[in-house]
């Protein structure tokens, strides 16, 4: 079967990662409104934080995240394990799209915006997503977040050694060539499998040039 | 959205609280025999109305049936050349609480069995699909998977499509929509004006789009997307969104709010949706097209939702046949054309709603098929 194949300019680029908790994320400037902000989950407060790097507000986005809201799924787990009652916040803030809601919320953005999440392919599944929708000619904010940073984390990561990460691609489309070939660039071994394609995107591209990848659908 | 081929859905199977097949669930529709009933078994201390398959099987093991069996519906000889599209909201969240709950420990629960991709992985183990890619956006996930493949196969850039709506009953899902006061402990009312709550029920709904007409097939012909950006569980109470997303659709789709016959609407017998979403109906068309809810002899399968009305608005095409809002006594919104009955009349096209946490809207168009094959 013919594979198609589609090249997207990378306009802009960010990314943030630490082993156990990203430790400034400027929430409170980029979010002024206490009641808002306190109930953001880690992963909306790193899309805030790319989002706000990558100058973007308004527009469609395409998200991605293998595992969603883990702190907030766990706590669940908890509730149900001790038969107590689950929290509202919980439940609403565990559904895989919640880091771009709020990010829609912030910014009064009324666009398309869709939440990917296949598993380690999820980075390479928000590219090839993306790539289908740029086709229209708009700019898109692609982002990918995992935050894994849970007690007892350890017992099921065996992998992935930084457990907050996250990366933002602002692309359009372009007829251009590409510039990085994404199976020539080194990955991260670091990172967890779900980020690593756009990660190593970001890592790689270079401010004074014009970045191009092709993507293969 | 510049298109260029026209889509088509050629094959469907579905499982649900209504029946394992999509014959039977249209017939229980038509019949208004929900497959809501009381159950204590998802949570402590609570006696919600939900929605169980009714099939026998485990969950995992109907997801692999409705996939062959779907198979066994369409000219296909395999699904080598096809695109999987997964719509799930909770994927795999069952098998972990199973696990927590018996070890109150992570040490067993496989991540590749917790997540969405979950469901792609058990179907990936039993046939040989192109490529694959889950779509989780709570309540819309396939609907937006159904959006993403009309999008891909109208612009020419796959064979086929199989969308594959799957969510099963979770402690989560039944013990979170509880804590937030929105569950009814009958099957719900949608639109009625003492609808008190919704039913949490789990669904599989199997779509397979293609771009070559085939006999009884029924057309793709637009999708519409759009954020409320207002709440993460409430709607914006004027159905702003809602009205966002049906436009968009009905652009797309080339067509005036007066084509439209029918809209299944989302209608999950909440307070906050039913109100929102009567507005945007009210506000967008003023032609008033017949609308009902199925919601209250399915349940509101969340993330299968969007897959399994889609299978509902193809057999309202296919049989001709518009149904009735069950349960509705008084209507809390007078001002739309909500069905006291079945209707069976001409009718050319459906539109389908699916709203999700987050404000997360999409818009489906169905039509009938008139080409001579």
């Amino acid at each position: 079967m013919m594979s198609y194949s589609i090249n997207l300019e990378i306009i802009e680029s960010a990314y943030v990662y630490a082993p156990q908790e990203i430790e400034e994320l400027n929430t409170k400037i980029l979010v002024p409104k206490m009641l808002t902000r306190r109930r953001l989950t880690r992963a909306a407060k790193i899309a805030i934080y790319l989002a706000d790097k990558v100058l973007f507000k308004k527009g469609r986005i395409v998200y991605g995240s293998s595992f969603g809201e883990l702190l907030s799924t766990s706590q669940i787990l908890h509730s149900i394990g001790e038969q107590e009652t689950i929290s509202p916040t919980h439940f609403q803030n565990s559904v895989y799209n919640t880091a771009v809601s709020y990010l829609s919320m912030l910014h009064d953005n009324q666009e398309e915006i869709m939440t990917i999440s296949s598993g380690d392919n999820t980075s390479l599944s928000v590219l090839k997503v993306g790539a289908v929708k740029a086709l229209e000619g708009d700019t898109i904010l692609l982002l990918v977040t995992e935050t894994l940073n849970i007690d007892n984390i350890e017992k099921v990561n065996k992998c992935a050694a930084h457990l907050e990460c996250g990366v933002a691609l602002k692309v359009r489309l372009t007829n251009e060539k590409a510039t990085l070939d994404l199976n020539a660039l080194k990955s991260e071994d670091k990172m967890p499998n779900s980020i690593n394609k756009m990660f190593t995107i970001a890592k790689n591209c270079d401010r004074d040039k014009t970045n191009i990848i092709e993507v293969l659908l | 959205m510049k298109t260029k081929n026209r889509v088509y859905i050629t094959a469907t199977t579905s499982s649900s609280c209504a029946g394992d097949n999509s014959q039977v669930l249209f017939e229980n529709i038509l019949s208004s025999s929900t497959g809501i009933a009381q159950d204590a078994d998802y949570f402590f201390n609570a006696n919600p109305a939900i929605g169980k398959l009714t099939s026998c099987e485990t969950f995992h093991d109907e997801l692999i049936l409705q996939c062959k069996k779907n198979l066994e519906n369409s000219q296909l000889k395999n699904y080598k050349e096809t695109l999987l599209i997964i719509g799930s909201s909770v994927g795999g969240m069952s098998t972990t609480e199973d696990i927590y709950m018996h070890t109150k420990d992570y040490e067993n629960i496989d991540p590749h069995k917790h997540h969405i991709q979950a469901i792609s992985n058990s179907l990936m183990v039993e046939f040989d699909f192109y490529d694959t890619l889950s779509f989780s956006t709570a309540c819309t996930s396939s609907a937006n998977a159904i959006g993403y493949a009309y999008e891909v196969l109208s612009k020419g850039l796959y064979k086929n499509v199989l969308v594959v709506g799957a969510d099963s009953l979770s402690r989560t899902t039944v013990g979170g929509f509880l804590t937030l006061g929105v569950l009814s402990s009958e099957p719900c009312r949608p639109f009625d004006k003492k609808r008190d709550g919704m039913n949490v029920s789990e669904a599989i709904a199997c779509l397979l789009i293609e771009t070559d007409i085939q006999e009884g097939c029924i057309e793709v012909c637009g999708v519409g997307y759009s954020s409320d950006a207002y709440h993460m569980t409430h709607p914006q109470p004027e159905g702003k969104g809602a009205i966002d997303a049906m436009k968009s659709a009905l652009e797309e789709a080339n067509l005036r709010p007066q084509d439209i016959d029918y809209i299944n609407a989302h209608g999950t017998g909440t307070q906050a949706n039913d109100s929102a979403e009567g507005t945007a109906i009210e506000t967008l068309f003023s032609d008033k097209p017949y609308v009902s809810s199925t919601k209250s002899i399915t349940g509101h399968t969340l993330g299968a939702a969007g897959a399994l009305e889609a299978i509902i608005s193809c057999m309202v095409i296919q049989e001709q046949t518009i149904p009735c809002c069950t349960f509705l006594e008084e209507a809390e919104n007078k001002k739309i054309n909500l069905t006291s009955k079945n209707y069976i009349q001409d009718l050319k096209y459906v539109m389908s709603n699916s709203f999700a946490f987050g404000g997360n809207n999409c818009s489906l168009i169905f039509g009938k098929v008139n080409d001579v094959l």
